[in-house]
């Protein structure tokens, strides 16, 4: 379709048609929103994903169990070890096993570094595309030890697929346990100093404060979630009401504020990289012994040694390198709270070692809607603002 | 409210609409036809007990392989802020002229979601403003996530993979 026929170079109405992205780099991806412009304000916001579309859910139904944990990594590429559980922590809903209360812990470590890693990276584009150069290379240092303790113990800096049905893929190491201690007592002054820059710095709170309100009812209605949701007043949060992988045994706040506006989803991630840091104290302070993966060896590999001596073992490795994991028959949906909100696998299983169907449910697809109808009475330059105040990952987007 | 309580006050207010209930593994879920979706949606929201204001998720379920009837299925997954329970809405679809009624009067989240249930299954969600394609191109033939829709590679002109490269090799010898 030519620029004509859509209508962009129309002369003969009030409003202009904007074309904003898919290579705009403040759309942080590949989205492309089509704005109806009346002078500066926005009137309509039309959004188009699709440019990032790898066919992740197709490609699961065609791999086996533990040949999806991989892809789940490249969905979210923010918080992998988020979508790693959830995916997880499905299938063993389905395989109704128990999983080690270490391997619990590590999972929780992972997941708290990773929020941490996830807000860092938010923080620091958001800043910039508001104009505070800064606070970006400052995220991006601290982020940098974060991604040094995944390589550490998962050998990769991103995609670490450090969370594996029936536990994770190995034990914790002592240079990596030292690392996270470094980092909880470092992290505090660089939360601070952060916030120092930006909370109450005159031109950060003119831009933000009061932009892109979505009260309460609405943010519910529009299916928002996570540290969006929070910020308009809505206390929920999948780590208290329905805890998962022991979160119940962790002390720690939720931050919810009323206002719904770009400031208050900034201080709700600033205040939630707080309490990361608060779990993961806790959870090094008493992380249990024992094992760091099931014993259950339909699911988890023997312990290699035994391989000589056992047939037993011999017989389910071989199972279990070949065939992979057999899930029962039955469907079952497990929310988690991830880095953006709630995130979770529908897992269709018709008995075999392949899932049947898999679908995410990404908070960022989600969001996408109720995004563009905060834009609409904005001004252009707010824009850039709420796509940042989102928080959007295009990766799991278009999938 | 548990599960049980929520499937039984279903149960008690739909004797005619639900066509079945389950448990499976402590989660709710009931089975609702096309027609009565709407219907139940709406008690769901507006129940003050039940009050499921917040709607997780659409997905659509191509049951090709399996022998069942009907071939489709809409799965909404349901769930309720201030008490703090969910359910899941299993709305089984035919395969002739699969359509389903839109949910996003009750909650205008679905929006993106059912739209990807026509682009992605082929299902007909009436009322839906957009009943287009959403992550596919426009132009585009087939519904990607049916069972009957091939998984396809994509011929490139270099890949590392064996099996690429034989393929290419019988198709178009190199030229240097």
């Amino acid at each position: 379709m030519s620029v004509t026929e859509q209508g962009l170079l129309e002369r003969d109405k009030d409003t202009m048609t904007l074309n904003m992205g898919p290579q705009h780099p403040s759309t942080h991806g590949v989205f492309r929103v089509i704005l109806e412009m009346d002078g500066e304000v926005v009137k309509t916001a039309e959004p188009e994903i699709g440019y990032l579309h790898t066919g992740i859910e197709k490609t699961c139904e065609n791999k086996r169990y533990v040949h999806v944990i991989p892809i789940t990594d490249r969905l979210d590429y923010l918080n992998p070890p988020g979508n790693n559980l959830a995916f997880c922590l499905s299938t063993e809903k389905l395989l109704d096993i128990e999983i080690p209360e270490r391997a619990q812990a590590l999972r929780v470590i992972m997941c708290e570094l990773s929020r941490i890693a996830s807000h860092l990276v938010w923080l620091g584009t958001h800043a910039l595309d508001i104009g505070a150069m800064t606070v970006f290379l400052y995220c991006w240092r601290e982020r940098e030890m974060i991604l040094d303790l995944n390589e550490e113990i998962s050998g990769v800096r991103m995609m670490t697929s450090y969370i594996r049905v029936g536990g994770v893929a190995k034990d914790a190491t002592r240079p990596w346990l030292d690392g996270i201690r470094d980092f909880i007592d470092y992290f505090p002054a660089k939360v601070d100093e952060y916030e120092k820059l930006l909370t109450k710095n005159p031109i950060w709170v003119d831009r933000t404060e009061g932009v892109g309100v979505f009260t309460r009812e609405e943010a519910i209605n529009w299916s928002l979630s996570g540290p969006a949701l929070r910020a308009s007043g809505v206390n929920w949060d999948i780590r208290k009401s329905k805890p998962y992988s022991g979160y119940d045994n962790y002390n720690f706040d939720v931050p919810v504020l009323k206002n719904g506006d770009i400031y208050d989803r900034y201080r709700v991630r600033v205040e939630e990289m707080r309490q990361s840091r608060i779990i993961i104290k806790q959870a090094m302070e008493k992380l249990p012994g024992g094992d760091f993966k099931t014993p259950d060896n339909k699911v988890s590999l023997p312990p290699r040694e035994t391989l000589h001596t056992s047939m037993e073992a011999l017989i389910h490795h071989f199972k279990l390198v070949s065939e992979g994991i057999s899930v029962p028959k039955g469907e079952t949906y497990v929310p988690i709270e991830g880095a953006r909100g709630e995130v979770g696998f529908y897992i269709v299983s018709d008995g075999t070692n392949v899932p049947y169907r898999v679908k995410l449910r990404a908070p960022s697809f989600m969001a996408i809607p109720g995004m563009c109808k905060m834009m609409e009475g904005c001004y252009i330059a707010d824009v850039v603002g709420i796509i940042g105040s989102i928080d959007i990952v295009m990766g799991e987007v278009d999938r | 409210m548990t599960s049980e309580e929520i499937v039984e006050k279903l149960k008690a207010s739909f004797p005619d609409d639900i066509q079945d209930t389950a448990l499976p593994q402590g989660d709710a879920v009931i089975f609702v036809a096309p027609d009565r979706l709407q219907k139940v949606a709406g008690f769901l929201k507006d129940d003050p007990s039940l009050k499921f204001d917040y709607l997780s998720d659409v997905c659509g379920v191509d049951y090709l392989n399996e022998e069942r009837e009907p071939r489709f299925e809409a799965v909404y997954n349901l769930h309720s802020i201030d008490h703090q329970h969910s359910i899941r809405i299993r709305v089984g679809i035919e395969e002739d002229n699969p359509s389903v009624p839109t949910v996003s009067e009750f909650w205008k989240g679905a929006l993106y979601p059912e739209q990807e249930l026509f682009d992605m299954f082929g299902i007909h969600v009436e009322g839906h403003p957009k009943n287009e394609r959403l992550i596919m191109p426009k132009e585009w033939a087939g519904y990607p996530l049916r069972k009957d829709y091939p998984l396809t590679t994509e011929t490139v002109t270099f890949s590392y993979n064996r099996d690429f490269k034989s393929d290419l090799v019988k198709s178009k010898p190199p030229t240097r």
